[in-house]
C-alpha cells in the first residue's frame, strides 16, 4: 500500500493528465442541468431562439467529466505493468473544488469546450492511509477563451490505488 | 439591486433547500453526467458502506453558486469570481441545507465571503415519554452514528407533534469572491 502511495508521490507529482476531454454543449443540457436547482431566470433557462448561457453550477458537469475522462484513463507503468493513477474508482472521494470564473467566458449551447489538467500534488494521510490527489483543471471554449480554472481536490481510500 | 454600500463586514446572505430526494438525484445525475449509483441506487450505497445513496458532493457547491445568482441578479449587479469549498459531511435525501455566507473583507468593488453550508437531518420524533410517533429515514436507516453524538450533533427540540432529534452539522465550508459593478 505504502510502496504505491510512494510510487504515485513519486511519479504523478507535477505532471501533466495525458490527453483532453471534450464536452459538446448542448442547449437542453444547460436547461435540464438549471432545472434541477429550480432556476426559473429566462437568462438560463429561457427560450432557444433567444439564447442562454449556462448557470454557474454547470462547471460541476464539465469537472465531473475531467475526473471521469482525465483521471481514470491516466496510466503508468509500475513495476513492468501497466496501472491506472486510481485501482477502484468506487474508493475516489471528491473532497474540495475551486471554481475561479475571472475573465472567464459565458457558456452557451453550440460551444465546445475543452478540458484539460495537471497534477500539483500528491500526498498520503499515514493516520487514515488515504491519499490525496491536487489537480489543477484548465476549462477553455473552441475559440481558446478561458471559461473557469478548477482546483479538485480528491482522496482515494486505502485499497483504491 | 445588490450595491456596494449595503456591505459591511458580517453581512449576511443565506438561503435553504429541503427538495433532496431520490428524483432530484436521478435527475442531477442524468444532467451533471455523474452517474456513479452510490447517488442514485440504495442497494448499491449499502454495499458501499453508506446505508444509502448520498447526495453527489457537486450537487451542494451548486446550491452556492445559486444563491450568488439569485442575490445577484443574475449578474445584473455583479458577478461571481471564485467560490473554494470543502466536501466534509455528507447529505441525504431529506436534509435541510442551509447555505450561509457572510462578509469578511472588501476590497474595492471585490466582496469576500465565508461560507458555511449546515444540514439538519432529522432522526424521530417522540412523545415526553420517549415514545415514537414519527420516524424519518436517518432514524430507519441508522445515518446518525455514536461519533455524531459524541461531537454533540445531535439535539433536540420542541415540536407540535413531540419532540424532535436531529443532527446538525457544517457539511460544507468555504469562502466565495464576488464583484460589484458599482
Amino acid at each position: 500500500m505504502k510502496k504505491n502511495a510512494e510510487f504515485l508521490i513519486k511519479n504523478v507529482k507535477g505532471a501533466e493528465i495525458p490527453g483532453s476531454a471534450k464536452v459538446n454543449v448542448r442547449y437542453k443540457t444547460l436547461v435540464n442541468f438549471a432545472k434541477v436547482y429550480g432556476i426559473t431566470d429566462p437568462k438560463y433557462v429561457g427560450s432557444e431562439e433567444d439564447g442562454i448561457v449556462a448557470c454557474h453550477a454547470f462547471a460541476n458537469h464539465f469537472t465531473i467529466k475531467a475526473v471521469y475522462k482525465l483521471l481514470l484513463s491516466f496510466n503508468l507503468v509500475q513495476d513492468g505493468k501497466t496501472r491506472g493513477i486510481m485501482l477502484d474508482p468506487g474508493k475516489l472521494l471528491h473532497t474540495g473544488n475551486v471554481y475561479n470564473w475571472e475573465s472567464g467566458a459565458d457558456v452557451k449551447p453550440g460551444d465546445k469546450l475543452n478540458v484539460s489538467g495537471s497534477c500539483e500534488d500528491v500526498w498520503l494521510n499515514e493516520k487514515n492511509m488515504i491519499l490525496f490527489y491536487k489537480f489543477l483543471v484548465n476549462v477553455i471554449n473552441q475559440n481558446e477563451e478561458p471559461v473557469c480554472d478548477v482546483v479538485i481536490t480528491a482522496g482515494v481510500r486505502k485499497g483504491g490505488y | 439591486m445588490a450595491k456596494f454600500s449595503d456591505y459591511n463586514i458580517g453581512y449576511v446572505v443565506k438561503d435553504q433547500f429541503e427538495g433532496v430526494t431520490r428524483e432530484l438525484l436521478r435527475a442531477y445525475a442524468k444532467a451533471s453526467g455523474d452517474t456513479n449509483p452510490i447517488h442514485t441506487n440504495d442497494a448499491v450505497a449499502e454495499r458501499a458502506g453508506l446505508k444509502g445513496v448520498i447526495a453527489h458532493g457537486l450537487f451542494s457547491t451548486g446550491l452556492i453558486t445559486k444563491l450568488f445568482e439569485d442575490h445577484l441578479e443574475h449578474e445584473k449587479s455583479g458577478k461571481l469570481i471564485e467560490i473554494n469549498i470543502e466536501m466534509r459531511g455528507m447529505v441525504r435525501c431529506g436534509d435541510l441545507i442551509i447555505t450561509e455566507a457572510t462578509v469578511s473583507k472588501i476590497d474595492g468593488k471585490r466582496v469576500f465571503f465565508d461560507v458555511e453550508q449546515r444540514t439538519i437531518t432529522k432522526v424521530d420524533i417522540k412523545d415526553k415519554n420517549g415514545n415514537l410517533i414519527k420516524q424519518f429515514e436517518a432514524g430507519e436507516r441508522d445515518y446518525v452514528s455514536e461519533k455524531d453524538i459524541e461531537r454533540g450533533l445531535v439535539k433536540t427540540k420542541d415540536v407540535p407533534e413531540g419532540i424532535l432529534t436531529y443532527r446538525e452539522r457544517i457539511a460544507t465550508p468555504g469562502t466565495a469572491i464576488i464583484e460589484l459593478f458599482e
